[in-house]
């Protein structure tokens, strides 16, 4: 226990030998093939890869939304491979916060009751979680904009709504899949902006999910490489 | 997750398609109507007839008769079959044989005289015993006999005080007073104001006729006069006596004499055309119901009669006759402590071999018929219910095809299984709520039209007004509907909630 707690100090996200395998005989896939993987505490490293290269399917292993079929995987201090159901939610609402290419926002909900959401369900009072809201919802300028719907706001807006939902928590690892993916270069810009200063202030861990290299380069410590659910190439 | 979060998204979800929501809450609401209208017109039904039935105290009255019992010392076996036949025909005859003379030697009276009267006054939970004693008696006033039917008791009801239109009603149980009905008074003459006025204070003689007594065949022989009056009925009655000493003198075989020689009973010293009279001062005068008293189901007693006596005077009168002692009284109504223990005196006074009637035994079958009536409309309110828990269902799952990816990205923030499960239970359990309220209102709105529709063709049809509505609403009654609306939308929305907490937050959060 010690010694994990020591590690755990360091070593935000540990994955060895994980497979996943959708499917079965003629229409078994292999989306990945025996990654191996380790994050520190604070770092920021890129997945590149293209489309099916795995890096999505990773990267919801990570956030807790799938199981791997072999390996495994250390997340935030958590065996995710251990949790049970109702701990993988939890681990979902209070360890990691991901953020999605199409924003993920529930269209018929405010931006604030977007950004509670998590929160809802982790338990925390209407109160608490409110103020929470509107404090995440300011720091990334949406302070005037907190009552309107998704489709109310434009596409940057949405993204900094679900920033904000990702950051509301405070939690330890970030995992963006393409969060500009959607976004014109200008927008794009001001999200990652938002996102890099979270990790800077809390020294939380990101794994960002892109095919943009350049973007990979300039807001990253390391890049990892997938092709065919293999990790390819490291670089720093 | 919070309940009060719960119940606030699964309302919002519920209202982000009011329409869906309506249509599917609509069968419930129907559901629910027809189940709550049922449970409200049972229970309302049966509060009326016990409101109706308690009028007069007339619920916790049982009238016990005298019955007929099987005779413990003769054995039926010993009734003789004549002939050679099968054995099957051999018993079929000889219980027919035997239950024919059930009412002869086979059978006993049990009649309600001084000792069994004292032994139900004495039964738990009997407050009163009121013997009833009357029948036909001649009544005298000055000089002039006339026919008349004669009830004792009454007085001291209320009801019946407002129908003594001159005079008064009696004070005392044993005072020697009677009460004429305006009809009888009418009929003997008394036609002008000041006749009625005269008559009160004057003295009417009355004498109880005796028509068991002395020769059975005059009965059938005044039986066919017609229109010829006490006089020729007593002329009859001498002729009846002297018919079994005439009897040789007719064209009659030897086993027909003797046959009805048997069933011709001598005249015994004791029969004597009057055998119990005396004279009592008339007191009042009473009326004839009113058409709208007659539209009271249970306020017709006392029954029409021309005179009425006091109760204890009327029983003297009776028993001075030593042979309506040893008859015992027509009938006598026992008033009980609480309309909840009449069963159990009915059940005592039965197994004296005495016959009883009660307005419960009334009651219990009217509620036979009204818990068949409830029983249809539960059907349908089952039904209504069943159909639209398929309905919510269906419904439901639509839904959760429709907010997979809602699911998903709930299920990406944190959402545990049953957290999802809870939501749409509570969506389910909400519709119920919904539904179950507004068919209650709907039912609860119906009733005043329907409760007015019902009780004006009671009025047409059977002439009685009732008291109250037949339709009641207790608490329980709510409690029932939204239970079953409840449990119902809840159990339809089980197999949706678990389908919304199996979905794949992955598959479901996939670009499109």
């Amino acid at each position: 226990m010690g010694s994990d707690r020591d590690e755990d100090d360091e070593v935000a996200i540990r994955a060895v030998e994980l497979r996943k395998v959708y499917g079965a005989r003629d229409a078994r896939v292999e989306a990945l093939r025996g990654v191996s993987i380790e994050v520190k505490n604070g770092e920021r490293l890129a997945l590149l890869g293209k489309s099916g290269s795995g890096k999505s399917t990773l990267l919801n292993l990570l956030g807790g939304l799938d199981r791997p079929s072999s390996g495994r995987l250390r997340v935030g201090g958590r065996d995710l491979d251990r949790l049970s159901g109702r701990e993988m939610a939890r681990f979902r609402s209070t360890t990691v916060g991901m953020i999605f290419q199409s924003f993920n926002l529930i269209p018929s909900r405010s931006a604030t009751e977007n950004v509670e959401l998590p929160m809802i369900f982790a338990g925390r009072s209407p109160r608490d979680r409110r103020a929470v809201a509107r404090e995440a919802l300011e720091s990334v300028g949406l302070g005037e904009r907190m009552e309107h719907r998704p489709d109310q706001l434009s596409g940057g807006e949405s993204q900094r709504v679900a920033v904000a939902r990702a950051l509301a928590n405070r939690p330890r690892v970030l995992l963006a899949d393409e969060p500009t993916g959607n976004l014109d270069s200008q927008t794009a810009r001001q999200v990652m902006a938002l996102i890099l200063d979270h990790v800077r202030e809390h020294a939380a861990t990101l794994v960002l999910v892109t095919h943009d290299e350049e973007l990979a380069a300039t807001c990253t410590d390391r890049v990892v490489r997938l092709v065919d659910g293999r990790i390819a190439a490291e670089s720093t | 997750m919070r309940w009060f979060d719960l119940f606030r998204w699964a309302l919002a979800a519920l209202g982000q398609q009011k329409l869906r929501t309506s249509l599917t809450t609509l069968g419930v609401v129907f559901g629910a109507f027809v189940l709550a209208a049922s449970l409200s017109i049972n229970e309302g039904v049966q509060e009326t007839i016990q409101r109706e039935a308690s009028k007069g105290d007339a619920a916790r009255k049982v009238t016990v008769h005298p019955a007929w019992r099987a005779n413990r010392d003769s054995k039926k076996d010993q009734v003789e079959v004549k002939g050679r036949m099968s054995a099957e025909r051999h018993e079929r005859i000889r219980k027919a044989l035997a239950d024919r003379r059930g009412g002869g030697g086979l059978a006993e009276r049990v009649d309600l005289t001084s000792d069994r009267l004292e032994t139900l006054a004495r039964l738990p939970h009997v407050r009163r015993l009121i013997p009833i004693v009357g029948g036909p008696v001649v009544a005298t006033l000055g000089h002039r006999p006339e026919d008349a039917s004669l009830s004792s008791g009454a007085g001291e009801d209320p009801e019946f005080r407002k129908r003594v239109v001159a005079g008064r009603a009696f004070e005392a149980e044993d005072e020697r007073s009677v009460l004429l009905s305006e009809m009888f008074a009418y009929r003997i003459g008394l036609v002008d104001d000041a006749d009625i006025a005269q008559v009160i204070g004057k003295p009417l003689r009355i004498e109880f006729w005796n028509p068991e007594e002395g020769p059975s065949f005059e009965v059938s022989l005044a039986g066919r006069s017609r229109g010829g009056g006490r006089d020729e009925w007593l002329a009859l009655r001498q002729l009846a006596w002297q018919l079994p000493g005439m009897l040789d003198q007719f064209r009659l075989t030897a086993d027909e004499s003797s046959i009805l020689k048997k069933a011709i009973r001598q005249p015994s010293a004791a029969a004597v055309p009057i055998d119990a009279a005396d004279d009592y001062q008339v007191v009042g005068i009473f009326r004839e119901l009113t058409h709208e008293e007659n539209k009271d189901a249970w306020s017709r007693f006392p029954a029409d009669t021309d005179l009425i006596l006091p109760r204890q005077t009327a029983v003297d009168l009776y028993f001075r006759d030593p042979a309506r002692r040893k008859g015992g009284v027509h009938r006598a109504v026992l008033l009980i402590d609480d309309m909840r223990n009449v069963k159990e005196v009915v059940d005592r006074v039965e197994a004296l071999d005495l016959r009883s009637e009660s307005i419960v035994r009334f009651v219990e079958r009217e509620r036979l018929t009204y818990l068949l009536i409830f029983g249809g409309m539960t059907c349908v309110a089952a039904v209504a219910l069943l159909v639209s828990a398929l309905g919510i269902a269906n419904t439901m799952l639509m839904s959760v095809l429709q907010r997979r990816r809602e699911i998903g990205i709930m299920k990406a923030v944190g959402a545990a299984d049953w957290q999802l499960q809870a939501l749409f239970l509570v969506e389910g359990g909400l519709i119920g709520l919904i539904g179950g309220v507004s068919g209650l209102l709907l039912a609860w709105t119906i009733s005043f039209p329907g409760d007015a529709w019902v009780r004006s063709m009671i009025r047409r049809d059977m002439q009685i007004d009732l008291s109250g509505s037949i339709f009641a609403f207790p608490a329980r009654i709510g409690v029932i509907v939204l239970f079953f609306t409840i449990g119902v939308t809840v159990v339809a929305a089980l197999y949706p909630a678990r389908r919304a907490s199996k979905v794949d937050p992955v598959t479901a959060l996939r670009h499109d």
